[in-house]
Formats: structure tokens, sequence, C-alpha cells
């Protein structure tokens, strides 16, 4: 009896040892799987959110920066959203333009990749987050404007911008 | 208000309904839904996604040309308010739905047209080449009532003749 129980134990134990390395197996397949799976979902259900605190965006016009970072959203408290003014500190400019590398300034955010909701109760989104420089008073510094922008800068008051654009979504 | 025509499906947007895309290039893309949206994103044709209005027209699935489409052409001159005008538009509107609806109605029956005499004719060819899977091939000799009658004959002395083969 003793006999049989430990050759039973024996076998029992490289069964277990063999299906122990077929299970780490699996676990590693799976986990690909689970990661490439999840690298899937997250591309195509990105979550587009506010504007804010080192945000990069875009500069549309021709004030002379091409990149600025957002270093306070004027209103709203978790973010900056499409028509809002944000102050911004400009990180790449060209050489010779109207702003430097290091400046602050006042800015418009005139596309936003986070949805806004309109007043008919349909939404607009955009590609990319983009900027044009506004002076304290809200004038534009630049004199032209880049791309599409939306008409909520009208009921924001911010209609010189709208009269340079060359399409208003 | 403009009832709009969604990017990929081609369906009506009613006003609060959707989702608009706008591109850098300043193209509008409209969506009624999400689920148009996230095929959008996945960078699906419409003309190669089969539920699509794209897809049945490029397949001749539905129809494609008729005059009843040309009522429904993009205004962008708004008309002056005219009660008349506005009563005959929504009458003629109530007439041409009706006659489009019937035209596509025509346009599916003619396209399903062979197809009853076509599935009957591929049932019956199938009962006589697979009865074999159903019924054992020496019990349908044995009774001749489980097989079809092969030919349908109209003069009687030739009836007799048929029979022969059949009951051997």
């Amino acid at each position: 009896m003793i006999r049989r129980t430990s050759r039973l134990f024996t076998v029992g134990q490289s069964l277990l040892g063999n299906f122990g390395i077929n299970s780490s197996n699996f676990l590693g397949a799976s986990h690909e799987m689970a990661t490439t799976m999840t690298c899937n979902n997250f591309l195509s259900l990105q979550q587009r959110t506010f504007i804010q605190m080192r945000t990069n965006l875009k500069v549309v016009d021709n004030s002379g920066a091409k990149r600025v970072m957002c270093i306070q959203a004027l209103k709203g408290k978790k973010g900056a959203r499409l028509g809002d003014t944000i102050i911004a500190s400009v990180k790449e400019a060209q050489p010779r333009g109207k702003v430097k590398k290091g400046d602050v300034v006042y800015g418009v955010v005139v596309r936003a990749a986070m949805q806004r909701g309109r007043c008919d109760g349909s939404e607009i989104k955009f590609d990319d987050n983009a900027v044009v420089l506004v002076n304290k008073q809200g004038e534009p510094i630049g004199t032209r404007v880049f791309g599409p922008v939306p008409h909520e800068l009208r009921k924001k008051k911010h209609v010189k911008i709208l009269t340079l654009a060359e399409h208003i979504a | 208000m403009r009832l709009e025509k969604c990017w990929f499906c081609s369906s009506t947007v009613y006003p609060g309904h959707g989702i608009q895309f706008v591109r850098n290039d300043a193209k509008i893309f409209r969506f009624c839904r999400s689920k148009c949206h996230k095929n959008f994103k996945m960078k699906r044709n419409p003309r190669k996604v089969k539920w699509t209005k794209a897809y049945r027209r490029l397949h001749a699935k539905d129809m494609t040309q008729d005059s009843t489409f040309e009522f429904e052409r993009k205004r962008n001159r708004p008309e002056r308010y005219d009660r008349n005008l506005t009563e005959n538009t929504l009458k003629a509107i109530k007439k041409i739905d009706k006659v489009r609806v019937d035209r596509e109605a025509r346009h599916h029956a003619m396209r399903m047209k062979g197809k009853k005499a076509k599935v009957q004719r591929e049932a019956a060819k199938e009962l006589e080449q697979s009865i074999h899977m159903v019924k054992a091939p020496a019990v349908l000799r044995e009774d001749s009532s489980f097989t079809l009658p092969k030919i349908k004959v109209k003069a009687s002395h030739q009836q007799a003749e048929e029979n022969h083969p059949m009951e051997e």
C-alpha cells in the first residue's frame, strides 16, 4: 500500500510539473493577447479631455510662435475647452516674429480634440488642439489665421478672429 | 434647422443627434451615431461595409438613379416664407415619398425575381440526389412511395410504360 501511494505521489508530481510549465505558457500567450487587445481598444476609444497645464498646442496664426504650452486655463476648474482663453508659454518660435521663445502670452483655443456640445444638441470636434495668440484685450496678435475655426467664437466675442479665418466650421 | 446625411451610412441626422468631426483641411464629417463614428475612426471604407447605403448603391442592391432623387437636392438659398408654398411642399413630400417607396419595392422584386423557382428546383434536385442520406436505398427500392414520381406524364398509355422500371 505504501509503495503504491509513493509511486502515485511521484507520478502526480511529474504530471503537476508538466502542467505547471504548460500553464505558464498559456499565461504568457494570454497576457500578450490581452496587451495587444487593450492596445487596440485604447487606440480606438481614446478619451479626449480638457486643455490644462502642460498641454502643448499648435499656434495657427502668423504671430511667430509655433508651439505653445498652456500654463493656466482662465475659466473652468478642469481645464479649457473650445473657445476659451488660456495663458501659455511659447516653447517654439520662428526666428523673426512678434513673439519669442519663453514669452508668456494669452491665447484663444480655436480647435480642440475634445467634443463640445452645440446649442442644437449636436457635438463638434476637431482633429488637433490649436490656439490663436491674443493680447490682454482679446485682439489677435497675428494677421492671419489658418485652418477651420468654430463659430462658438462669435458668442465669446472673438469676432476679429472669425473675420480673419479662412473657414468657419 | 437642416437634416444632414451621415457620412458613413447615409441615413438622415436629425437635430440633436450625432457628432460632427472637422478635419484640418476643413472637411466636415457628420455621423448619425457612434457606430458610424467608430467605424470611421477604424478607417473603414463605407463602400466596403455591407450595411451602408454606399455599398448597397454600389452593388446595385438599391436604386441608384431615379427622378424622385432630384427633389432631395441640397439648396443653399433660403426661401421666403409663403404659406401656400409650404402647404404644397408638404403635400408633395408625402406623394414623392410614396412613389419612391413603390419604386424601391419594385426594384427589390425585380432583383428577387427568379428566386422562388430557383429555390424549388434546387430543393427537388437535392431530394432526388441526397435522399439516400435520409432513407437507406434498400428501403427506397421496396417502397416506392418514399421517392418522388420522376416525370409528370400527359398521355395515359405512356404512364403504364413509366411505372414498369420504378416498380422493379
